[in-house]
């Protein structure tokens, strides 16, 4: 005979008001780790999108010596021209260079005014076929130290340094989070551990009278998904407020425009929100499981 | 309904429990399991509900080897086995009528068969003032007519009792044996562990008595001796 929904429920919720105090232990701990690990993908989702915005634009600038001799100069307009690694390049020249200066320091007229065209070097941005960086790196260092040429920047560093940092707080959440969901595994096996020890004699009684062993599990089982899942919506509103004001924050165009792109998609976070989901299920089914088999059945 | 076939259980550390046991009751009997303490009554009752599984030997009840069992199916077998305990396991916080209900409930057994069944069982151990009594409020052998009402609840064919009227004064237990009594009289098949032996030699029915896990005596309306 099958077990009454009605049954179920009403066990479980008495389960989890007798040990009421292990019962919030528990969710806060599920909701806090299931915040981090979610949160470890929301991070990477928003960095990905940032530098997959950053590597598509990305390019390299050779800047040329305002010395340089016209042949040294056309040397190098030749390399860029028929190199088959280059998509595209463009000349700006002292005068643009100056216009550059003077847009970019407008707000110090005196930096300005000490500046002339003439002592602005001339430069090539140029723009490669391949956006990955390593490529990019390989193809700028081909022009490092040639005659009449500066110096070659390119914006792979930045970049670098700032995936570095990213991966760095990522594995801080990763392995937070992960500690966090091992410490909430075993608080739903004690929690459920304390609630059979809580109804030994209700146990004993039902085996005596002839319950089902998934009759008497299924209370016991379903109050660990039970906070599991109040975990996740925790966490699943924690993740909403990263979304929502942390990450839609940096990624305001009024804030630093090397964030525009810092974002996450709806489909990112809904898949992130399944997965917190999934996770919590998972969890708490390993905790409960063993829970059950190993002080239910003997 | 019941039968061993050289059923031998020996615990951990060699200690046998129970040696070469070969026991037929048949339905409807009345069987008192006696002995000294430790001379394997309990575990006798254990191993008919499949509690406790022998090293050696078969055990049959209602035709059926419980040996071969699936674990699965155990629950089903006790469905038909009614177990009273010398300490009651009432639940305490849980009425007269609700202990008496959940041993319908856990089985899955409807609202209706549950409304209809309970009261019927507290008339039949004279209880129905009580219903809502809590265990606390009851005297010890209202306590154990309550522990017995849930034993029989679902009509089973067997009823398992170890030392019932334990706990209980000379005057309640008298009491209990007439409500066990009535029971029997309706067919089912009752094996009952006791040190009583005032209610032994009053009731003179079968007596198999264990020592030191061997049966050292099987008597038609015997005594305790």
């Amino acid at each position: 005979m099958a077990i009454s929904p009605l049954y179920a429920l009403r066990e479980t919720g008495q389960n989890l008001w007798r040990n009421l105090l292990l019962s919030l232990a528990t969710i806060i701990t599920i909701g806090v780790s299931l915040w981090l690990f979610g949160g470890f993908f929301l991070f990477n989702y928003a960095v990905d999108n940032a530098t997959a915005r950053w590597e598509g634009g990305i390019e390299f600038v050779v800047w040329m010596d305002p010395e340089a001799s016209p042949e040294q100069d056309g040397a190098i307009l030749e390399a860029i021209s028929t190199s088959p690694d280059i998509r595209d390049h463009t000349y700006v020249d002292q005068d643009q260079a100056y216009e550059e200066f003077k847009e970019i320091f407008s707000d110090t007229p005196e930096l300005v005014e000490v500046v002339s065209p003439d002592v602005m070097p001339p430069s090539y941005r140029v723009v490669p076929v391949d956006p990955d960086a390593d490529v990019v790196e390989e193809l700028a260092s081909q022009f490092e130290g040639r005659p009449g040429v500066k110096t070659v920047v390119s914006a792979n560093d930045t970049i670098r340094a700032i995936q570095k940092q990213a991966d760095e707080i990522s594995i801080v959440f990763f392995i937070g989070s992960i500690i966090l969901l091992g410490a909430a595994t075993l608080l739903i096996l004690t929690n459920i551990v304390s609630a059979i020890r809580n109804r030994g004699r209700e146990i004993e009684i039902m085996k005596v009278v002839g319950a089902t062993n998934w009759f008497i599990r299924i209370p016991f089982m379903l109050e660990g998904i039970v906070q599991a899942v109040i975990g996740a919506v925790l966490a699943w509103g924690g993740l909403y407020v990263i979304d929502r004001k942390v990450i839609s924050g940096l990624s305001d165009p009024d804030s630093l425009e090397l964030m525009a792109g810092f974002e996450v998609s709806d489909s990112e976070f809904l898949s992130t929100s399944l997965l917190v989901l999934g996770i919590a299920i998972a969890v708490s089914v390993i905790g409960s499981s063993v829970a059950v088999t190993r002080y239910l059945d003997n | 309904m019941i039968k061993l076939e050289n059923v031998t259980k020996v615990y951990k550390g060699d200690s046998v429990a129970l040696r070469d046991a070969t026991v037929d009751i048949g339905k409807g009997e009345f069987v008192f399991l006696v002995g000294a303490s430790g001379s394997g009554k309990s575990t006798f009752i254990r191993l008919l509900n499949r509690e406790e599984v022998p090293e050696h030997g078969t055990i049959y009840v209602a035709g059926k080897d419980i040996g071969a069992l699936g674990s699965w199916k155990v629950p089903y077998l006790r469905r038909n086995i009614g177990y009273i305990f010398q300490d009651f396991k009432l639940l305490d916080n849980k009425s007269v009528s609700e202990n008496v209900a959940f041993a319908l409930e856990v089985i899955g057994k409807p609202r209706h068969v549950v409304r209809k069944q309970v009261p019927a069982i507290l008339e039949l151990v004279g209880l129905s003032e009580k219903i809502n009594s809590l265990p606390s409020e009851l005297s010890g052998g209202e306590q154990q007519r309550v522990s017995i009402a849930r034993a029989f609840v679902n009509r089973p064919l067997i009823l398992l009792a170890d030392e019932p009227t334990g706990n209980l004064d000379p005057q309640t237990s008298v009491g209990i044996m007439r409500l066990l009594d009535r029971i029997n009289r309706t067919g089912t098949t009752v094996v009952m562990a006791t040190h009583d032996r005032g209610i032994v030699d009053t009731m003179r029915r079968r007596v198999i008595e264990l020592d030191r896990g061997v049966i050292v005596r099987d008597q038609a309306r015997g005594v305790y001796e």
